[in-house]
Parts: structure tokens; C-alpha cells; sequence
């Protein structure tokens, strides 16, 4: 214990020492010891609730380009009505290789809510297979699903059911 | 109805055997005189505990007892209060125990309690008697903390069941669950019956789906971060949380084996939601489901050697049951095109599950033997997420009705739903401690 803690201290001050070379004024890291695992994201955000809109991301270029698709009822096949949309994503991840998606998978309410988180991950990775079939590299493309945890709308109609039923495309980096 | 007939059977033979044979060493002592027909219940009277106790209630007391005592399942509790306190006042000025006149209250066993309380230190007597032979068959001391007198009630109500049935009880016992109170959704721990709830995590960004390690003080359950989900363990007692799982995609549905050594989870980071056991630490994930289907949901046999999970590989979702080392694939449900969220009882002879009857989610157990179906709850508003209490007796489990989600405690042979929360917020996916 004793050891760790002198060794600690040895890298806080290195780290110290190190900042104060470096000298360009970043932000200090003061990440709480107990969880280093921690991402930057815990700190900025802790009490961001899942329901808000994500982070904006500012991508001048595709900008329109990432639009959601849809899914029928407990299904996730691509439809072909989407098939457009993907082949734009393709071709823009293909002009903008640097960039990484994060593909997200959603459901309308119905159903039980373990497999709801399931199908919203199928739509997701259905999303991405598609993508990999018209050449994106797969390890640019990323998936989470949150199940019927984050609806567009919370009505229980048939237009709000399948507005939810979507996949959704944002850009991780 | 065959199948809980046949356990109710079985287990009153057992019961009845235990009576009346020599108790084996080791096996818990019963000492009741009186043999019950499964379904009828020991009545047992239970007078104001005597002493001071300080500024607890005698009459919370007493409160907590009786719901300890009824939710059990095997006991019913003498109604006519004002008669029970007259004939104990009676006992405590002749001091001695007056059987005749608690049997004419058709009281079957008495519970009394006398309480001291000495500084920070509050102490519990309880005897038991057996009215009929006009013995007492138990007596027991507890000690602890004024503020703790709940729990040693509990406790109390637990040693009673144990002493009387030979099962355990439940009145100790926790549930993890999640709650969007906060607005997010988080992971929360309250008693069995309702009391005593408080929010586990601060996570911010979603936490779902806890399941308990076998110790019953760390909850595992699936934390949801900006790019990802993943898998921590949560310490109830320290707060301290560990990440065991991010792979790319699903960290899910974790279920810990009952010798605490293994989780079962879904994961889909080969492409495809499909099912892994991996060390309780969250390392060596092996697949043990193969194909394009969506396998989710895992719980683990009591003995380890099987799991239940979730498939849609038939073109709906149904429950499968294979081996915990993969293969040996069964399908277990066949009634209705949509089964999901299995959950199997510590007793191992049942799965209770989620089917959707008449276009409602309904809580149904399966007869792991035969596979014959017992719908437990009807009526308007989806129930999901059924888990077991450790006496393989109780369910517990979320019921949604006029948008919001609450949790229900049922015995599954008195069938009498118990609303454990209430307040603002939905309380959903309940995980009872082992």
C-alpha cells in the first residue's frame, strides 16, 4: 500500500513536472483516483440524461447525408426504401476516411424490453453489415443499441411506432 | 395447474416427513405438532412485543412481523387485534402462558417478544409456542442497534419460517432494480417489501439490467457510456465499481452462476447478438450460441450445469434451454409468438418467463420437465422481468399501467399480487437476491 501510494506521488509529480515543461495550458486532469477508468465524458457529463440529444457534432461536409432508417415491426432487414440512404453513407465514408460512425439501434415500445435491447442492436449491426458490403471498413463502424430507451416520440400510435423503429447514424470521431 | 399441484405434493410430504420422522444432523429442526395440507397455513398469533423499546414502535414492531410472517406464504396471522392484546396483558400479570385461551383465538403457534433497550444496544427475546401441546418450540435473543430493529425483526421472521417449514425465508432478502426517478435510468436496492429503497449508481447515462454475484453485496449490470455499453460490478457496500466487460456493441443481460465463479451474457461483438460465459471477472468470454439468430436473455440452472435463454431463430422470440457448455439446444416454449425474459428458480424445477397472451405481457412459469405452462397473472398491463425470491416461492416483477411501471411481489400459490413501489418514476427489471 505504502509503496503505491510513494509511487503515486512519484508519477503526480512527474506529471506535474511535465505539464509545467510543456507549458501549453492544457486542462488539468482531475480525474477522480477511484475510477480510472473513467472517460473524459463521466466528468463533463454526469448528469447528461439518456434522453437528451446527443452532443451536436459539427460535420460541415455530409452534413444531411446521415439520415436514420427504418425498420418494419420486430424486424431488422434493410428496406429497400433505405437502400439509398446507406449506399450515400457508404459513399461519403468512402470520400471521408478519417471519420468513424457509431451506429445506433432503436425500437418503437412494444415488445419486452430485453429484447427490444437485442433488436435494436440487429437493426444496428444490420445497418453496418450493409454498409461493409458496399466497402466501408468495418472497424470504422461501431454499434450500440438503446433498446425502446430512447423513443422520438412517446405516443403510442402507429406514425410514432415506426418513427421509432430506427437506426441512427452519428459521428463518433 | 399440474405442475405447482405436484411440487405443493411433494413438498408437503416432505414437510410431513420431517414431523414425523427423527431430524438427520445437520437439517434444520421442526418442531410443530401440527401437519399442514400444503395451501393451508399455520395460524400464529402475535401479540404487542412487551418492554421498552425505546423510540421505536412496538406496534411497527409488530407491523413487520405479521407482513414477514403472511408473505412468507405459510403463515395467516390472527386478525382480532384488540382480543390478541387482552389475552396477552392477561399472560404478562399471571406470567405464564395461558394455552387454552390462545387456542379459543384458533391461534396454532404464538410468537412473543420482550425488548430492552440499554444505551445503543437493543435487545429482542422471542419465544414461539406450539399451542396445541402447550410447549415452547422456540426461543431466540437478538442484539443489535435500535435503528437496526427492522432487520432483526426480519430475522426473526425468517428463523420462524425455518424453524416451522424447514424453508428458507425471504424477509432478509434484497431486490436491485432500475428506476428513472432522476430522470435517467439507474440502478436502486431496496428490502423485499418495499422499504428501505436507495439509488446504487450516479452513472448519468443509463444503467440497466443489474443481476447479483452470489454474495449478495455487488450487483453486476450494464452501464451505458457515450460510444458504448459495458459491463461493471458494483460493490453495494463500498460503492466502489469495476468494469468487467466493453466489447463493441451489446455488454448485456449478465447472469451470475450460483457458485458466483461464472456470468453468462449476451454479447455481439462477432456480429451477431449471441450468448457468452465468461469468468466472474469478465475475462475468458467463450461463445457458446452459433447462427444468425438473436440469442439474448441467459439465466443459469440452479446447479449450474444448464442455461435459459432467448431465441428468435424459429421466427419468433421462445425460450431455449442448452448446456452451460454450449449445445444440447432445446426449445422449451411453443405456446404463443412471443416468450422472453426466463428466469430460472432456485429450486431448478421450474423457469418463470414473460408471454405475450391476448396481445398483454403475462408472467408464466414452464415445468422444466415436462414443459407444461402455468400462466401466473392476467388482466390489463404489460408484467416483465420475472426473478425469483430464494424460497423458489416468490416472483417479483415490473407491471405497466397508465405509463408508468411498478414492481409486484407474487406467491405463486396464493397468486395475490403485492405492489412493493410507488412514487414517481418507473421501477422496472427487479433482480431478487440470492
Amino acid at each position: 500500500m505504502r509503496k503505491n501510494s510513494s509511487l503515486f506521488v512519484v508519477l503526480v509529480v512527474l506529471a506535474g513536472v511535465l505539464l509545467a515543461l510543456g507549458g501549453c495550458g492544457k486542462k488539468q486532469v482531475a480525474e477522480p483516483i477511484a475510477e480510472p477508468q473513467e472517460d473524459t465524458q463521466a466528468v463533463r457529463g454526469d448528469d447528461v440524461p439518456l434522453s437528451e440529444p446527443e452532443e451536436t457534432i459539427y460535420v460541415e461536409p455530409g452534413a444531411g447525408v446521415f439520415q436514420d432508417i427504418h425498420f418494419e415491426f420486430d424486424k431488422y432487414r434493410i428496406l429497400p426504401d433505405d437502400e439509398g440512404t446507406l449506399q450515400r453513407i457508404a459513399r461519403w465514408l468512402k470520400e471521408n476516411e478519417d471519420v468513424k460512425v457509431l451506429i445506433e439501434g432503436h425500437c418503437d415500445e412494444r415488445g419486452t424490453n430485453e429484447y427490444n435491447m437485442a433488436l435494436g442492436e440487429q437493426r444496428a449491426l444490420a445497418a453496418r453489415r450493409y454498409l461493409v458490403t458496399l466497402g466501408v471498413a468495418s472497424d470504422r463502424l461501431n454499434t450500440i443499441s438503446y433498446g425502446e430507451e430512447q423513443p422520438l416520440s412517446s405516443a403510442s400510435t402507429e406514425e410514432a411506432w415506426a418513427a421509432n423503429r430506427r437506426a441512427h447514424f452519428t459521428v463518433s470521431q | 395447474m399440474t405442475s405447482p399441484a405436484k411440487r405443493l405434493i411433494a413438498a408437503a410430504a416432505a414437510l410431513a416427513a420431517l414431523l414425523l420422522s427423527s431430524v438427520p444432523a445437520g437439517a434444520p429442526e421442526v418442531h410443530l405438532s401440527i401437519t399442514k395440507g400444503f395451501g393451508e397455513k399455520v395460524i400464529i398469533a402475535v401479540p404487542l412485543f412487551h418492554g421498552s423499546s425505546g423510540s421505536t414502535s412496538t406496534k411497527d414492531m409488530r407491523v413487520v412481523l405479521s407482513a414477514d410472517l403472511r408473505n412468507s406464504g405459510y403463515f395467516s396471522v390472527v386478525e382480532n387485534l384488540s382480543f390478541v392484546d387482552e389475552v396477552e396483558t392477561d399472560d404478562r400479570r399471571a406470567g405464564r402462558v395461558d394455552f387454552a385461551e390462545w387456542l379459543t383465538l384458533g391461534a396454532e403457534v404464538l410468537v412473543k417478544g420482550d425488548i430492552a433497550v440499554r444505551g445503543q444496544e437493543m435487545t429482542l427475546e422471542a419465544q414461539a409456542y406450539d399451542l396445541s401441546v402447550g410447549r415452547s418450540i422456540f426461543s431466540r435473543r437478538y442484539v443489535g442497534a435500535p435503528g437496526r430493529w427492522r432487520t432483526m425483526v426480519h430475522e426473526l421472521a425468517d428463523d420462524l419460517v425455518r424453524q416451522l417449514t424447514g424453508e428458507q425465508g425471504i424477509a432478509r432478502s434484497k431486490i436491485a432494480f432500475v428506476s428513472n426517478a432522476t430522470g435517467t435510468k439507474e440502478i436502486y436496492v431496496m428490502d423485499y417489501d418495499g422499504e428501505n429503497m436507495r439509488r446504487l449508481t450516479k452513472d448519468g447515462l443509463a444503467a440497466m439490467y443489474p443481476a447479483w454475484f452470489a454474495d449478495n453485496g455487488t450487483v453486476a449490470y450494464t452501464r451505458f457510456r457515450k460510444n458504448g455499453q459495458e459491463l461493471v460490478a458494483l460493490t453495494v457496500g463500498t460503492g466502489v465499481i469495476r468494469r468487467l466487460t466493453a466489447f463493441p456493441g451489446l455488454n448485456a443481460f449478465a447472469a451470475v452462476s450460483s457458485k458466483g465463479n461464472e456470468i453468462a451474457m449476451t454479447l455481439s461483438r462477432d456480429g451477431n447478438p449471441e450468448i457468452y460465459r465468461l469468468r466472474a471477472d469478465g475475462t475468458d468470454p467463450r461463445r457458446l450460441t452459433r447462427g444468425s439468430a438473436t440469442e439474448s436473455s441467459p439465466c443459469w440452472s440452479p446447479d449450474g450445469r444448464r442455461i435459459a435463454f432467448v431465441s428468435d431463430r424459429s421466427g419468433t422470440p421462445q425460450v431455449y434451454v442448452m448446456s452451460a457448455a454450449g449445445g444440447a439446444e432445446e426449445r422449451m416454449t411453443y405456446r404463443g409468438s412471443y416468450n422472453s425474459a426466463p428466469a430460472w428458480s432456485p429450486k431448478g424445477d421450474l423457469i418463470a418467463y414473460t408471454a405475450r397472451v391476448d396481445g398483454v405481457f403475462q408472467v408464466c412459469t414452464l415445468d422444466v420437465e415436462t414443459k407444461d405452462v402455468v400462466q401466473l397473472t392476467t388482466g390489463a398491463g404489460n408484467k416483465e422481468d420475472p426473478s425469483w425470491a430464494p424460497d423458489g416461492r416468490h416472483l417479483v416483477y415490473s407491471v405497466r399501467s397508465q405509463r408508468k411501471s411498478d414492481l409486484y411481489m407474487l406467491d405463486i400459490y396464493d397468486l395475490v399480487p403485492v405492489r412493493l413501489t410507488s412514487g414517481s418514476g418507473d421501477h422496472v427489471s427487479p433482480a431478487w437476491s440470492h
